[in-house]
This record gives C-alpha cells, structure tokens and sequence, in this order.
C-alpha cells in the first residue's frame, strides 16, 4: 500500500471512528457483518452502482451507508477524483483496516462470547 | 500497552491494568483497559449492583407500573425520588416504590407468604394500576423464594393483572450492567409477543434505550411525530408496559444508550427480523444524522431534513454563542456508561471544550472502544475507577469542569472543580436542538458560576474582599473574547423556560399523512 493510499485509509478511517457507532456492535460475529454490509454498500454508493435494499436489514446498512458515502464525498473531495476501481481498491483496504481494528486485533475480550 | 498506574492503586497492582492514557500513534489494537469484570477487593468501587442495574436504570421509568422490590427495605431507598425519568403520567413511577420489607425472620422461615401480601395490596391500594414489575434482590434470592410461582398464583386470582418478574439479585453481575443484561433477556424472554399493538402508521419503530431524563424521550417523540412516525414503544423511559409487550411488531428498532439495551435489540433482531439503528440524541450533527438515518429507511427522509433545517436555524446561534466561550475548557467526561461515547467527540466539535479524561463506572471494553475511539489523544479513560483515583486525576488534569454522577460529583466539589450530573441532568432536557443548548448553557452556568469566587476562599486564613462586588459570569467568560465575537448580533445565549416539556404534552398540531393504501387495509 502506497503512503498515500495509507494516508486515505487513516482519514476515512477516522471519521468512521469519530462519527459511527455501527461498528461496534459487541459480538465479532456481528461485527464481521456491520462491516460487510455497510463498507459494501457505501462502496457502491460511491461507485455510482445499484444497490438491493428491498430486505430491511440490508435497508438497514444502506441508511448508514448512505450518510457514510456523502461525508466521505464532503469532508474528502478527493475521493470524487478517484476512478471506480481506485475507490474498489480503497475501500477494500478500509474494510481490511477497520476489520482489524474492530475484530482481528481487538483487545475486547467479550467479543467472542456465544450469546448476546 | 500504555497503561496509567495512579500513584493511590500501587498497593493494588491489578488496577492498573484497568486506565490507560490514548498517546500519539495510540489505537485499540494497542490502547484498551480491561473491563467489565468484578470489582478488585480493596478498591472502593463507585459501582451499582445488578439489581439496581435492572430496576433502577431499565425497570422503574415504565411509568404505568407497580415496581416491587423483593427484600429489605434498604435495597429499594435509593429508588424513590432520586432519579429523574420522568413520565407524562404524574410521575406515578417515581412518586411511589414499593418494598416487601423482608427483615431476620423472613429469612428464617421464607418470604413468599409476605411478598405474596404485598402483591396483592399494592394492586388494592392503587386500583387503576393492572401491571406490576418484582425484583429479586440478594437476600431473597439466598433463601430460594419463588418469586415466578407466586406471581402465578396472584395472576390466576387476579385474572386482569399482570405481572413480569426479574431475576436480578445484586450478585448476579460485576455491576449494573449485569442487570441491565438481565433484565432485557427476561422480557424478550417472557413479555415480548404477549400482546398484539394497533399499528397507525407506515412507519413503526421501538425506541430502545432512552430513559426519559428530564424529558429527553418526549422530545425525540416530538420529532418522531412530527416525521409521521408511530413509536410502538419506548424502552424504558415514559413506556407503558403494554406497549412494551407489542416490541415485536415495530419495524425498525432505534437504539441509543447500546450499553443498557442493545441486547434486547439484538434479540429481536434474530428472533423478529426487526434491524437495529444504532443512533445519537445528543449533538446537532449526531442527532441530524439519525434523524437522517430513519427517514432514509422509511423513505420519508425530506420530513428529517425539513426538522433538521428549522431546528439548526433555530438554535445554532445560541449553540454557538457558548461555544465562543467554552473553547479550550478541560473536561473529565465521567459517566455511568454510554455518555462517554455519546458525548466525547461531539463536545469537543461543537462546544469547543477539550476531553482530557473518560472513565466508566460499569461499561465494558466495548464502551471503552467507542470511548477511546472518539476522545482526543491525551486522555486518560480509566474503568471502574475509586474515589482515591478520581482525585489524583482531578489533581493532575485540572479540569475546568466534570461531568459525573452526584456521588463522585460532590466530591470535585469540595476539591474546587465544578460539576455537572451526567445521568440526571442539571437543567435537562439535553436531547434534542434546545435540549443540546441547554447542555452548553449547564456547562457555562458551571464554569463560570460567581460562586468560585467565594468557594476558593478560606475563610479561617483568607482575607476576604468586601470593598468590590463578585465578577459576573459574563464578566469572567468575555474578558478574553474577540469585539466582534462580543458584539456579534448573530450569537445569542439561551433564554428558554425551565419547563419545555409541558407544552409538548399539550401540543396537539402534527400533520397528518396519509397511509399507503395497501398497508391502511
Ligand atoms: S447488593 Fe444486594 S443487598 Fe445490596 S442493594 Fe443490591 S440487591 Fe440489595
């Protein structure tokens, strides 16, 4: 990953941080599919591509989705510069960031627990 | 791992593994205190105990409801007028609490006849109320009564009653929270699906974990209505028991404090299908982002926009007018739980004030991580910390102004620093655009207050000035403040009345939209 590509990712990174409360949901298995499910569709969004949101748990992703692609669209206009597989490619390294901050890496010792 | 160790806990080796202190470079692979384990003995903890947790915080705001607690009379004190979840009913649920007053021979010779008295008093001395919640405490979980069986026994005699029970007994978790856990189980488990909701809207959500501080839920239903939404029920603040027992039928779920009620949430997520929205009340843009959020879902979100719009048009100058003068205030940002991911970085953003320390008293590590995540580098985020700890991070962070319980509030206090009450509220509501305002008007009110002057005297050594009067706060916030800032015609302070709750009871002119046909037959 270039320095710049690097740089993004700990911008975008941060505001999910700073602003989103969807990525903490208290069990990895929860978080494995909050993550999916909304980088997913955000990444759609922001490659200008259909997305299926007839379900509403996929609805559900799509509304956090949606406020997630129009803040990345305004607090980072480069990413209006990108092609869409540059915004693929970034939002692939995203995904692997914030999975390994929220589940991989996490020192949340609840995270495996079996039940709610 | 960059752990705190206070100078006060090197005699209790393990706490240090329970603060850490968010430096450079710092992230949660690497930056983490331990959590939601028991108490370290020796360590005088500021927590509560599981029954508490389920009664006191997710029990006793249902307002329509006779609260029992199961035991001696001192484990049911702390419930009666000292919490502020107020309801739209008179209060009924704060005015009375009820006890069975078990004492030595009770626990000789079992209880259950007594409780069994009590029930069926209680319903008698209040003729309208048919719902009643009973708790567990630690005594009588210890002698075995059976508290499920005597409920059954009163619900056959009195068929138009009902009754949920909750097994919580204050052992039954590290903190709190572990009742908080409990009894969310024991009502998806027992009441939820019991009762069939007419449905009124296109749009129907529960409101999961708001407690109705001061008033915050109503202001939430004021929008809510207000975007045509039906709240089906209200988890727990200002909620009928009824409505509560009809959760299955909402199609969205809007959660706000996750640390108190996101298992319910989860559960009716597997069990129902309903999805869960995690949201913010407080702060301008959190709470027109969740605003946003479900009117996206529902399709009506130029209704969110259009409240959005009116109410930041109406309250942002004052917002901003405090923040002018709040910019750079240290803050220990101290609560129970959930308020330290709701308002880390939403203070620091739109108030200007800098968070130099989170803490919790009963959260977990996933509180943390929403804590740390949000809170500045620099800051101390300490778990379940004592008294001792507490005044050794006053000590060493010199806040301006912190934000805890009233325990550990009166005791900043008496060390010069100004508080606030995180769980109860000063001069609430603080959901909402006004009630955000009235948040920044507490913080100034605070800070500023004349009476710091007079507080930091001694008045056994130092002389005290009677040639000159007390500096008003005004006088003390704007010394520093840009003419142009001071002058401003734009930026105005809060002037609202005590009381904004009683005109949205009274309020009566929502609009009215029409229903989708199919969903109206
Ligand atoms: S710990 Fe037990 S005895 Fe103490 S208040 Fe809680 S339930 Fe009552």
């Amino acid at each position: 990953m270039t320095d710049m590509t690097k740089d993004r990712v700990e911008q975008l990174i941060d505001y999910i941080m700073k602003k989103c409360l969807w990525q903490f949901h208290s069990r990895n298995w929860d978080r494995e599919r909050q993550n999916k499910g909304i980088l997913g569709m955000t990444t759609a969004l922001l490659c200008d591509e259909p997305v299926d949101i007839e379900d509403p748990k996929e609805r559900c992703y799509w509304v956090d989705a949606v406020v997630l692609a129009d803040a990345y669209r305004t607090r980072y206009p480069w990413i209006n510069t990108l092609s869409k597989d540059e915004i693929r490619e970034l939002m692939a390294a995203l995904h692997a960031r914030l999975d390994h901050l929220t589940i991989t890496g996490s020192l949340n010792a609840e995270l495996t627990d079996k039940n709610y | 791992m960059p752990y705190h160790e206070f100078e006060c806990s090197t005699c209790i080796p393990e706490r240090k593994q329970h603060a850490v202190v968010k430096a450079p470079g710092e992230d949660l692979t690497s930056c983490l205190p331990l959590g939601y384990l028991n108490t370290i003995p020796g360590s005088i903890s500021e927590r509560g105990c599981a029954y508490c947790g389920a009664k006191h915080v997710i029990g006793t705001p249902m307002k329509d409801v006779i609260h029992i607690s199961h035991g001696p009379i001192g484990c049911t004190y702390d419930t009666w007028q000292t919490k502020r979840y107020i309801s739209d009913n008179g209060n009924f649920q704060l005015r009375y609490t009820f006890a069975t007053d078990v004492r030595e021979k009770h626990i000789v010779f079992g209880a259950e006849k007594l409780l069994k008295q009590n029930i069926i008093e209680a319903f008698k001395a209040h003729p309208d109320i048919k719902r009643m919640t009973i708790y567990q405490t630690c005594a009588t979980a210890l002698i075995g009564d059976d508290i499920d069986a005597i409920a059954g026994e009163v619900m056959e005699e009195m068929p138009d009653v009902d009754i949920f029970v909750c097994n919580s007994p204050g052992f039954a978790g590290p903190s709190q929270s572990g009742g908080h856990h409990k009894i969310n189980i024991a009502w998806v488990n027992n009441k939820v699906g019991t009762v069939e909701p007419e449905i009124t809207s296109d749009y129907v959500i529960n409101y999961v974990g708001e407690y109705n501080i001061q008033g915050d839920q109503e202001v939430m239903l004021d929008f809510f209505k207000r975007m045509g939404i039906q709240v089906l029920s209200t988890f727990t603040g200002n909620g009928k028991y009824d409505d509560l027992r009809a959760m299955h039928r909402a199609h969205l779920n809007v959660l706000e404090c996750a640390r108190s009620a996101e298992y319910i949430c989860n559960e009716l997520r597997v069990r129902y299908g309903i999805p869960r929205l995690d949201i913010d009340g407080f702060g301008f843009e959190p709470l027109s982002a969740s605003l946003r959020k479900i009117g996206l879902f529902f399709g009506i979100e130029d209704r969110a926009q259009a409240i959005i719009d009116e109410e930041t048009r109406k309250w942002k100058p004052a917002l901003d007018w405090y923040k002018e003068r709040l910019k750079g205030k240290k803050v220990c940002l101290w609560p129970g739980g959930s308020k330290l991911w709701h308002w880390a970085n939403v203070i620091e953003e739109e108030m200007g004030v800098r968070v130099v320390s989170v803490y919790t008293k009963f959260g977990h590590q996933g509180d943390m991580e929403k804590g740390i995540a949000r809170c500045s580098e620099g800051a101390l985020a300490i778990d379940d910390p004592n008294e001792l700890e507490g005044l050794e991070a006053l000590e060493r962070l010199k806040p301006d102004v912190i934000f805890t319980g009233k325990r550990p509030g009166e005791v900043a206090k008496k060390v010069g620093v100004p508080y606030l009450n995180a769980h109860a509220y000063h001069n609430g509501p603080y959901k909402g655009y006004e009630g955000w305002v009235r948040f920044a008007r507490d913080i100034y009110n605070a800070i500023y207050s004349p009476i710091h002057q007079l507080a930091s005297l001694d008045i056994s050594k130092d002389p005290i000035p009677t040639s000159h009067g007390f500096m008003t706060p005004e006088m003390i916030s704007d010394a520093g403040l840009d003419e142009a800032v001071r002058a401003s015609d734009v930026l105005r302070p809060y002037t609202g009345k005590a009381d904004i709750i009683t005109p949205l009871r009274e309020k009566t002119d929502y609009p009215e939209f029409p229903r989708r046909q199919s969903a109206a037959e």
